[in-house]
């Protein structure tokens, strides 16, 4: 089995001050500004692999585990952490061009280096990531590698070199299938979504592993043309208030609060089922 | 003749009334940790005696009454407001402690905007605080990564500080008086003025003490101008440790006071500033205060760096916006709980502090220490945080993973083995062990050597005021 993981490095949204939640005309909120971490279901997805590496691992079945990310150079020390963590290959596909809305574009770059350079045969990738967070990167590389694609991935064990059982998520709850290699998996809300951290030693023993570094061209993409073709624009941004209302229930005893909050808030709302 | 726990309990509800004596299994067993034993807590194994009941006090009186029980019976007392301890002092160390919890005293009394201080009640949030006055343009200057969580009477029962110490100091410079209950039911109160000269400073008997000695039931604290949009942000990227400790040094020795002054190892800065900073150090400053004070400040800092050509300078906007995400509240605390049970990766911090003269060699040694004897260590590095005329803290952060070994194995393995590195190097180049977590209970086994022949005088206060040995068994004086 030859895994390859897409990842990308996102603005720690959460670090963002209030006050800088400001759609910009440009390129949307700025986040220049807040520290960089693996997209989130990126993350999963990351861990997802090495458990299925560790479970074959155990079973005398050799993995090749990969990891791609595109982009800047941002991502340079978070592939050499998954060096540290075992993975075999480490490759960034340079861009200087601003890809966030560009999904297409990245589905083709990720094609290409799975035809062209990995020749990996289960592709996993977060179901979608800030800032772009369009969702549709794993349909889009999928399509292009005319693979079957499963979303809302949540757990994954291999079966046999070639087989995978895989646990996703639908609007009325949880299927379980077996799948034949090759696909891709887009990985949702996983059961594990952090991943390991590796130790000193292992970042000092591979330290000097070296980070493949490609061109959109190399793998046959015109990154140029592409987004001249493409249909899709940033038109703007709107922030969405989810502001909830409180009330805090004074009283002396949690009997006297308990007794308060049946009477002034509960009572009425039993009585309208 | 001990009492068993049922009589205890009785005793107990006799004085605090029964719906404020809770003795629920859970509850028991989390209030027998702090944040020393997280792993285990976050395993559901908790290995410290349980105590008999928490006791939740409504009024100085109870306080009063419950230790009065204790002192009478022999039955250790630990007390605590906010829990977010984070050094063993809150472990209760004997079976069938009393937890005496003051978070429902929780009423600030006083805020006087012309005296400039505000009195209130030991369980008040330092955040509730913080904000009632910044509504009202003031401040107290303190500022722990812990205000959200932490509590005025342990704040000052551990000598906490600020992130904007070195401007504001510590909260044993914010203290003007207070009221505290000693184990005998005595309730004493030192009152609040701007100085004296009338003997000892007696307030330092009671700040820092950890509950080893007395029960803090009200504090006044001072009240400074609050003037953020005065607030001067400077970052810059450096190669040495070395020259950012001299850096500090000249800012300090050069008589500026910006309220924020801290310096990144590579490491450390890696986990805050992977987008500005890799493989480098670094610098941040904060000048605040009125207009003209913060604009001197920030203009002499700067030029006293442009002195240090490796120094860099980055974006203001850089340090504002990591400043605001810096403290802890119980959603952090719940999202590092997840994390540490998928990953088994745990990271706690030791803080130390030492002269000029010795603080990079006391970096230098505990963290060689540290990578070379510690197994499965992913991360050890540290900041100063905290700057004085004649010195610095150190601020040691560490991580590992836990490898084969029991949820209640991983203190023995990783954490205390780490302790004792950084304890043994601070001392043998002069520092202090602690800086501002207070002692605990896992370094009171240093406590002898960190006050050396004054082992005297801290040893005659214990006798002096708990005769009996009823408060907080463990923590400073070791078991």
């Amino acid at each position: 089995m030859r895994i390859l993981v897409c990842f990308k490095v996102t603005p720690d949204f959460e670090a963002l001050r209030e006050a800088d939640w400001v759609a910009g005309a440009a390129h949307g909120v700025e986040t220049r500004y807040v520290r960089r971490i693996f997209n989130c279901f990126d993350e999963s997805a990351l861990e997802m692999a090495l458990r299925l590496s560790d479970t074959l691992a155990g079973r005398g079945v050799t993995v090749g585990l990969g990891a791609l990310s595109v982009g800047g150079g941002e991502a340079e020390p978070y592939l050499k952490t998954l060096y540290a963590l075992g993975y075999e290959r480490a490759a960034r596909v340079h861009s200087e061009v601003n890809l966030d809305f560009a999904p297409a574009v990245i589905a083709s770059i990720i094609a290409g280096y799975v035809r062209r350079v990995d020749h990996s045969d289960l592709v996993v990738l977060g179901c979608r990531s800030g800032p772009g967070d369009s969702g549709t990167v794993p349909f889009l590389v999928a399509e292009k590698l005319g693979w079957p694609c499963l979303t809302q991935v949540i757990e994954v064990e291999p079966l046999t070199d070639d087989r995978v059982r895989v646990a996703w998520m639908v609007d009325d709850g949880l299927l379980r299938v077996t799948l034949r290699l090759p696909c891709v998996l887009a990985v949702g809300n996983a059961v594990v979504s952090h991943l390991r951290v590796p130790t000193l030693t292992d970042r000092l023993a591979r330290r000097n592993k070296r980070i493949d570094v490609f061109r959109a061209a190399d793998l046959g993409v015109d990154i140029t043309g592409e987004l001249r073709r493409g249909t899709c624009v940033l038109a703007g941004l709107e922030e969405i208030h989810r502001a909830r209302q409180g009330v805090i229930i004074a009283g002396e005893t949690p009997r006297e609060k308990a007794r308060d909050l049946f009477d002034s808030h509960l009572k009425s709302m039993i009585e309208k089922l | 003749m001990h009492l068993s726990r049922e009589i205890i309990v009785e005793g107990l509800q006799r004085i605090a009334r029964p719906e404020n004596v809770i003795t629920d299994e859970r509850v028991l067993r989390e209030s027998s940790i702090d944040r020393f034993r997280k792993y285990e807590d976050i395993h559901g194994v908790y290995t410290q005696p349980l105590p008999a009941a928490v006791v939740m006090a409504r009024s100085v009186q109870q306080v009063a009454e419950v230790l009065g029980f204790a002192n009478e019976h022999g039955i250790n007392v630990v007390p605590r407001t906010g829990h977010s301890a984070t050094e063993g002092g809150l472990e209760t160390a004997v079976a069938d402690s009393i937890v005496l919890d003051g978070s429902g005293m929780n009423q600030i009394l006083a805020i006087d905007t012309y005296t400039m201080q505000a009195t209130c009640q030991c369980g008040v949030p330092l955040q509730v605080l913080e904000d009632r006055l910044r509504e009202q343009g003031f401040t107290t200057g303190h500022s722990p990564q812990s205000k959200p969580l932490a509590q005025m009477g342990g704040l000052v029962a551990t000598r906490s500080i600020g992130q904007f110490s070195t401007l504001y100091g510590g909260i044993e410079d914010m203290v003007v008086g207070l009221e505290a209950v000693f184990p005998d039911g005595t309730v004493t109160r030192i009152k609040n003025v701007p100085r004296r000269a009338a003997g000892p400073d007696i307030r330092h008997v009671v700040i820092g003490n950890e509950g080893a000695l007395c029960y803090i039931t009200e504090v006044t604290v001072k009240l400074f101008p609050y003037l953020p949009q005065n607030n001067t942000f400077l970052g810059y990227t450096l190669d040495s440790m070395k020259v950012g400790f001299e850096v500090l040094r000249e800012v300090m020795v050069s008589g500026y006071r910006p309220s924020v002054a801290r310096l990144y190892d590579p490491t450390d800065a890696a986990f805050h500033f992977s987008h500005f900073a890799e493989d480098q150090c670094v610098l941040i400053f904060v000048a605040e205060g009125p207009a003209g004070i913060a604009k001197a400040t920030a203009e002499g800092i700067e030029a006293i760096v442009a002195g240090h050509q490796e120094c860099r300078r980055v974006d203001s906007t850089l340090i504002a916006t990591w400043f605001a995400d810096l403290n802890w509240g119980p959603e952090k605390v719940a999202e590092e709980r997840e994390e540490i049970k998928q990953t088994n990766n745990i990271g706690f911090t030791t803080e130390v502090s030492g002269g000029w003269g010795c603080i990079n060699d006391i970096y230098e040694n505990a963290l060689r220490r540290i990578v070379d004897e510690i197994p499965d260590i992913t991360m050890a590095g540290g900041h100063s945080s905290h700057s004085y005329i004649n010195g610095t803290n150190m601020y040691f952060v560490y991580y590992y993973n836990v490898v084969d070994c029991k949820p209640e194995e991983e203190i023995t393995k990783y954490h205390t083995p780490i302790n004792k590195i950084i304890c043994e190097e601070t001392l043998r180049f002069g520092g202090s062990i602690v800086h501002h977590h207070g002692m605990g209970k896992a370094r009171a086994p240093w406590v002898k050597d960190e006050y050396q022949s004054s082992y005297y005088i801290l040893e005659t206060l214990k006798r002096a005021f708990d005769p009996n040995g009823i408060m907080n068994k463990g923590t400073i004086f070791p078991k």
